[in-house]
């Protein structure tokens, strides 16, 4: 195993980084490495020219204007995770932060790689959906904002055309009366891959859940939204969300139909379906009963 | 093209050219020769490459050594001052965190980096942020310990003493029996210790293998030609180019080309070697032969593989692909069951696992001039390698030198000669060069020697009272292509079970079968932890339907001291029934079976295994472990000169201290030399559990011999009579009078003045005439027999399936324990390794036989995150055939673990799983079966 040679960049400018992909032959940025070293060792992809990151400063920082988180796309996930901006005023996105791999990887793995490389299971994907983020896309003669429920578009296919970067998240900040929970079930602990997750998203008026959005991982080509499990929960009351209910059990089995799991080496696409159901359920208990906290405390 | 980086790395700044290819570790490694980052995956999944890059913990292997450029990197050999270990490697040899130590540089490091950040984690939170580092020998637990008392050091406190109430047997011994701290810790926790691949020689080439990309098909034709033009080639082997002999483990089974000959059996056979300047360049060779195969059909599963018309791996042997046929019949079964009260079987089904010692095989070999070859390896039978290497190449065994210098973990992985071995020295011999050659992680996985997945049909008879009338068993081994062990492994899937409870009618019938398959070989627990959890399943559920407690009816049938089983194995000391109470009163059992709520389960689980095999793998009349004792002329040090390897179990450690107990000196005073066939006298080595029986009384032979010498001359210096005269502790005294003494130095340096060299031999060779005069009577036999039971709790998450193995309760009998902290830490690496085969591991093919998991992605192996609470116990108990009493620990203490776990699942959910791993997945599926 061995990593064959290419020509390495190291852009001091995002212009400069999109003009060298934009030009080289079979390039890739890289960011963070942990999931492009992979794959060139093991050869399942070749590039020939990698265009670093890490000397463009901007796609570093994580900040907000009042309306929107603002991460950069080079930003660790250990330091969205220990950021005490995101802790403070969008906890839930550390909280899925941090069932990212490993510490070593979420020192060097960034939110923007997990993003771009497009898998699935990616376990950002699912909250930043849920949450509305958006992304932005640069060229070196263009900008973009794309919607990230619109980003993925099949399993390693994203919306990125070549010559472009993602340069950062914007995530809206969720008002008070939104609560979030993100359900991940892996094989292990810690340091596995998804077999499938579910984040749920909910706005409640008093008892009411006036909005929300479900979204699922690692069991359909993308990360997907299930717009019929929301349009059950919509206008329900949070305290009719209670474990074991009908309704639950209801919002579960509905959001199952959106999945298109498969059959793989961690689990069958039935098991998927159970674990979707189940992890959907968890999460809408655990995010009404976040949406509400505001009203307790 | 090069460039130009600067990097601080333990505080020297550095400018070095490097390839943008290259990864920070490989800098590290071959430009720095800062070899304590270990090469473990190379994909970012072990974390034993963990360097910290500006204060944070990194895998070196996922870092281009270019993106690292004006930082700072700290690696295991900055962390140490001088020779002031840092607080947490004193806290990590303290505690017996390390074992192996192939993990131990990348733990420490994860260590500071998370101390640094947060000085007082709790257990939790430590268990999850080590979880990125993989260890495979320790179990986690005492490096949890390690993190504690490192937490306590670095706040400056001076943590407690651990209390330890020591055996009886152990009671009047000064250096057997204490905890001490293994020998070589230090050296492992500063990253001092050399590892084959740490080991370059001036002018060293490097090795790589083509693999066969197809699971059976014949080899038409090879060409390699282009392979041979391109540049920094040096050689290249074929088929053609070796030996027609064949080799392998057990002699009458040796089926292995040291490269194909005429047909590729499995993905991943050898097909030819290369040697070039770099690994890179052999990578690209490879891919430059030509290879024409003509495909034929293959098969996978040993079930189809048994029957008629099946494609045949061998044409020449091995009908209907039975590899071997073991037919053995005790007592009388017909009557025994015609005797039961009460009968039930059940089909048991195995997993495929592979042992995964976090170090890769590696093996360089160096040609002097006078036509000797030295090989560096990583194996645990430096004899068995030396024999096999003398056979193949036609060399004298003076002519071959074999060392290991140490090794990563084994497990019975490294337990046989390997072509990495054989084919460096070919290599080596054509190019005029030293040759390194060593598997990746997938290679490890396709060389495989890993369990055997095992059908298993079991039928168990008992009267009333539970006790056992007769058990019949039928076993299928999937063996993938070759033999290995595999014969061997067949008769321990039988021979083992009547060694636990005591029934006299037994009927087994095993089968190997051949698959197009990677090899399947020896794995801690040898053959036996599957139908071992097939018997503590059905025994349980036996229980159950009679109406008994599952430890009642264990204590019922439980084996007794001196007793002869059914199958003509002689057990001696036995505190099987000692260990059931142990764990019955430390796990609440009462309290708790049959009273957990919905989801809690608990079970419990037994086992017991040899203290070495009582005979060699090939026949062969030298003493099984041997040892020379050489004291220093001042006698301020003796050394122990030992052939069995120290693989992470701590038997270099455990050797000396029966070596020091038999002298009369203190472990301090102690110095080891082992494996390496130049220099030690031969040991069989590290498998079968036999170290510390077999080397243990061949090292206290020696040190006996020591001592006789050193009273004799002290006899003179004190004028009294040799037998009225002892040593301890560093003193030579008089018996009735211990304060008439001379110090030991002082004794051992009047002897070397007059009469030359201070040195005692030893060799130890089993009793003749072990076990019955049946075919295969030989497998199963054993000086003495090790005991265990285990009672494990799990929590099972009933809507998906996850099960959570809580606590461990265990307890051992190995005799006396030598070094009580090296006998948990076997128990604990056992546990947590049986646990992570009974619930996580499984090797997945595709419908050609290509393996879809060879990685640590992949395939999970469990982590710090997942392991239980575990207590141990070592019970009161003394073997007279084992030094000071001891028996083994290594591989017995898996053995219960599977059914514990199986059972206490039962518990849980109360439906049985039958077949391994016990994933979510199969959870679930029962728990909605028996809801219908």
């Amino acid at each position: 195993m061995y990593l064959k040679d290419f020509t390495y960049h190291k852009p001091q400018t995002l212009i400069e980084a999109c003009r060298i992909l934009e030009q080289c032959n079979n390039g890739s940025p890289i960011a963070g490495g942990t999931d492009i070293l992979v794959e060139l060792k093991k050869g399942l992809r070749q590039n020939e020219e990698i265009v670093s990151l890490m000397e463009i400063k901007e796609l570093k920082t994580i900040n907000e204007n009042g309306s929107e988180l603002i991460i950069g796309s080079c930003a660790t996930h250990n330091e969205v995770l220990k950021s005490s901006l995101v802790k403070k005023i969008i906890p839930a996105l550390s909280e899925a932060a941090s069932k990212i791999g490993t510490d070593q990887i979420r020192n060097t793995g960034t939110i923007g790689g997990n993003l771009c490389t497009g898998a699935s299971c990616c376990d950002m994907a699912p909250i930043l959906i849920a949450l509305n983020a958006s992304v932005e896309i640069v060229s070196s003669t263009s900008k973009r904002v794309v919607s990230l429920k619109d980003f993925f578009i099949f399993h390693k296919e994203t919306s990125i055309k070549k010559g472009e970067l993602m340069t950062k998240i914007i995530v809206p900040i969720p008002q008070s009366n939104v609560g979030t929970s993100f359900e991940k079930f892996g094989l292990r602990e810690t340091a596995s891959i998804s077999v499938a997750s579910v984040c749920v998203s909910i706005t409640s008026d008093g008892n009411i859940c006036t909005d929300s959005s479900i979204v699922i991982g690692a069991v359909a080509p993308t990360p997907r939204m299930s717009k019929k499990g929301s349009e059950i929960l919509n206008g329900k009351k949070i305290n009719e969300l209670a474990k074991d209910s009908a309704l639950l059990k209801s919002i579960g089995e509905t959001v199952v139909k959106d999945s298109l799991p498969v059959d793989d080496l961690r689990g069958s696409a039935e098991f998927r379906r159970q674990l979707v159901n189940v992890l959907t359920q968890r999460a809408v208990v655990k995010a009404a009963k976040r949406s509400i906290n505001y009203l307790i405390e | 093209m090069k460039l130009l980086i600067k990097i601080n790395v333990n505080g020297t700044e550095y400018e070095l050219a490097v390839k943008p290819s290259t990864t920070l570790l490989d800098l590290l490694r071959n430009q720095l020769l800062l070899t304590g980052a270990k090469k473990g995956c190379e994909l970012g999944d072990c974390g034993a490459c963990t360097v910290l890059l500006n204060g944070k913990a990194v895998n070196s292997c996922l870092v281009l050594a270019v993106e690292a450029d004006g930082q700072n990197v700290l690696t295991i050999e900055g962390l140490a001052k001088g020779e002031k270990l840092h607080p947490i490697q004193q806290a990590f040899v303290e505690k017996g965190a390390i074992q192996c130590g192939f993990c131990t540089p990348g733990m420490i490091l994860r260590t500071k980096a998370f101390l640094d950040e947060k000085p007082d984690p709790s257990k939790e939170e430590i268990k999850k942020e080590l979880s990125g580092n993989l260890c495979r020998c320790t179990g986690y637990t005492k490096i949890l310990e390690a993190v504690e008392t490192s937490k306590a050091y670095l706040r400056g406190e001076e943590p407690g003493e651990i209390e330890y109430q020591p055996q009886k047997s152990a009671m009047n011994l000064s250096v057997v029996g204490k905890r001490l701290p293994k020998i070589d810790a230090p050296d492992k926790a500063t990253g001092r210790a050399i590892y084959t691949d740490d080991i370059v020689l001036p002018n060293m080439i490097y090795g790589k293998l083509l693999l066969s990309p197809l699971p059976h098909a014949k080899i038409k034709s090879i060409k390699t030609e282009k392979a041979k033009a391109l540049p920094g080639v040096k050689v290249i082997l074929t088929g053609a180019d070796v030996t027609d002999l064949t080799y392998g483990t057990s002699p009458p089974r040796y089926d292995e080309n040291v490269l194909a000959k005429d047909k590729v059996r499995y993905v991943g056979d050898v097909v030819a070697a290369v040697a070039a300047i770099d690994e890179e360049t052999c990578y690209k060779a490879i891919k430059l032969i030509e290879v024409e195969y003509e495909e034929l059909p293959a098969v996978f599963d040993s079930m189809e593989a048994m029957k008629d018309g099946a494609p045949r791996l061998f044409d020449d042997k091995y009908e209907n692909n039975i590899n071997t046929r073991v037919d053995h019949h005790f007592g009388d079964i017909e009557k025994g069951f015609a005797e039961a009260d009460y009968i039930k079987e059940a089909r048991f089904v195995g997993n495929r696992i592979y042992q995964n010692p976090i170090e890769p095989h590696c093996a360089i070999a160096e040609w002097d001039r006078h036509g000797r070859v030295t090989v560096y390896t990583s194996t645990q039978v430096v004899h068995y390698v030396h024999h096999q290497l003398s056979r193949v190449l036609n060399l004298p065994l003076g002519n071959i030198r074999v060392i290991m210098y140490n090794c990563g973990g084994g497990f019975g992985a490294k337990a046989a000669t390997n072509m990495l071995e054989i084919l460096s020295i070919l290599l080596s011999k054509e190019a005029g060069c030293p040759v390194k050659m060593r598997f990746n992680r997938e290679e490890m996985y396709l060389y495989g020697r890993g369990r055997h997945k095992q059908y298993i049909d079991l039928k168990i008879g008992v009267k009333k009272d539970g006790s056992i009338t007769a058990v019949k068993q039928k076993a299928v081994l999937e063996g993938g292509a070759y033999s290995s062990f595999g014969i061997v492994s067949t008769y321990y899937a039988g021979s083992m079970l009547p060694t636990l409870y005591k029934f006299s009618n037994y009927k087994y019938d095993g089968y190997r079968v051949n698959t197009n398959l990677p090899p399947c070989g020896a794995m801690r627990g040898h053959g036996t932890p599957h139908p071992r959890f097939a018997f503590e399943s059905l025994l349980s559920m036996i229980a159950d339907d009679i109406g008994m407690d599952h430890i009642d009816i264990r204590l019922k049938n439980a084996m007794e001291p001196e007793t002869r089983t059914c199958n003509d194995l002689d057990i001696h000391s036995c505190e099987f029934k000692a260990c059931l109470e142990k764990v019955r009163i430390k796990s609440g059992w009462d309290k708790k079976k049959g009273k957990l709520p919905k989801g809690r389960g608990i079970g419990i689980g037994c086992g017991g295994f040899v203290s070495g095999a009582g005979y060699p793998i090939y026949r062969s009349k030298f003493p099984h472990s041997n040892a020379i004792i050489k004291v220093q002329e001042d006698g301020s040090k003796a050394v122990l000169f030992v052939g069995d390897a120290d693989i992470g179990q701590g038997s270099d450690t455990v050797l000396a201290q029966a070596a020091a107990e038999a002298m009369g000196i203190s472990f301090d005073r102690m110095s080891v030399v082992s494996a390496d066939s130049d220099i030690t006298p031969i040991g069989f080595g590290a498998y079968s559990s036999r170290v510390t029986l077999m080397g243990g009384n061949a090292s206290k032979m020696a040190g006996e011999e020591v001592k006789k010498q050193i009273l004799s001359i002290a006899s003179e210096m004190m004028n009294i009579d040799a037998e009225n005269l002892d040593a301890q502790n560093n003193m030579i005294f008089e018996k009735t009078n211990p304060d008439n003494f001379v110090p030991w130095d002082v004794a051992a340096t009047n002897f070397f003045s007059k009469h030359g060299p201070l040195v005692g031999k030893g060799h130890y060779s089993p009793p003749e005439g072990l076990g019955g005069n049946y075919k295969g009577a030989a497998v199963g036999t054993s000086p003495a027999f090790s005991f265990s039971a285990s009672v494990c709790e799990v929590e099972v998450d009933v809507e998906t399936g996850k099960v959570k193995v809580l606590n461990f309760w265990d307890a051992h009998d190995c005799g006396t324990a030598i070094n009580p902290m090296a006998v948990e830490g076997q128990v604990e690496g056992a546990v947590v390794m049986g646990m992570s085969e009974t619930l996580l591991e499984d090797e997945v093919f595709d419908s050609n036989g290509k393996m879809r998991n060879p990685d640590l992605h992949n395939y999970l192996i469990a982590t710090s995150a997942d392991i239980p609470d575990i207590d141990s116990t070592i019970v009161d108990s003394y073997e007279p055939a084992g030094p000071f009493g001891a028996k083994e620990v290594g591989e017995g203490a898996t053995l219960p673990v599977l059914g514990a776990i199986a059972n206490a699942v039962a518990d849980a959910i109360g439906v049985r799983i039958f077949e391994l791993p016990i994933t979510p997945e199969r959870v679930l599926n029962a728990i909605r079966s028996k809801a219908k």
